[in-house]
């Protein structure tokens, strides 16, 4: 699965061990505006990063700090 | 046999409640950690924000996080507690493991406290967001 394009690769997140669901800051970059999880082909993380991300992504919907559904067209 | 394991716990109260109500159910879930073994590591009180989503009609809540050590027969016990307890509306229960545990160490867990859009409650200086540190109770 070669990511093809250079612009959605991130390579600073190597530094990030562990994703802290509380990081709001950092989850927001990687849900779209209807509240979404994007997908790796957009965003261009690694599988193991993706994964975190996930799991971190649900515990933070789970304790209000991002939403389940966000609408931004109202 | 006893493992001590390191979790952390994260619970939003009802924010409509007075300061010292608050500061009581923190002092009781702490106290009950205390109690059955467990020992607390650092409570950091997040303060009232805004909900991403209504929670028990409520679009506010106090959040409180906190570490703490103790053996696994524990947990239950507390979520059961937090659970029959009407002020707590959320809570999350999680075991570290080794990567929690540096990110804790190397205290990176305090950069990534959410920051802004808490609600600071009437106070007469100018609300100052970015300040997390400042979030703390007083």
């Amino acid at each position: 699965m070669a990511i093809e394009n250079q612009e959605g690769t991130r390579f600073d997140l190597h530094t990030i061990e562990y994703v802290d669901y509380k990081d709001v800051e950092l989850l927001k970059r990687f849900i779209n505006e209807q509240g979404k999880i994007l997908p790796r082909r957009i965003t261009g993380v690694s599988g193991k990063f993706q994964r975190q991300l996930t799991r971190a992504i649900k515990r933070a919907r789970h304790l209000a700090l991002i939403p389940f559904v966000a609408d931004t067209v109202r | 046999m006893a493992t001590r394991n390191v979790y952390e716990l994260t619970y939003i109260v009802n924010s409509v409640l007075s300061d010292d109500h608050i500061k009581d159910i923190v002092a009781r879930v702490n106290k009950f950690i205390e109690d059955h073994g467990g020992d607390v590591l650092e409570t950091d009180e997040w303060g009232t924000r805004r909900l991403a989503y209504p929670i028990s009609k409520r679009r506010n809540g106090y959040y409180v996080n906190v570490y703490f050590q103790g053996g696994g027969e524990l947990i239950p016990r507390l979520e059961r507690a937090l659970e029959i307890e009407d002020d707590v509306i959320r809570y999350l229960t999680l075991r570290f493991d080794s990567k929690m545990q540096r990110h804790y160490e190397t205290r990176s867990h305090e950069a990534t406290r959410p920051h802004g859009q808490a609600i600071v409650p009437e106070s007469p200086a100018s609300p100052e967001p970015e300040e997390a540190a400042e979030e703390e109770e007083e």
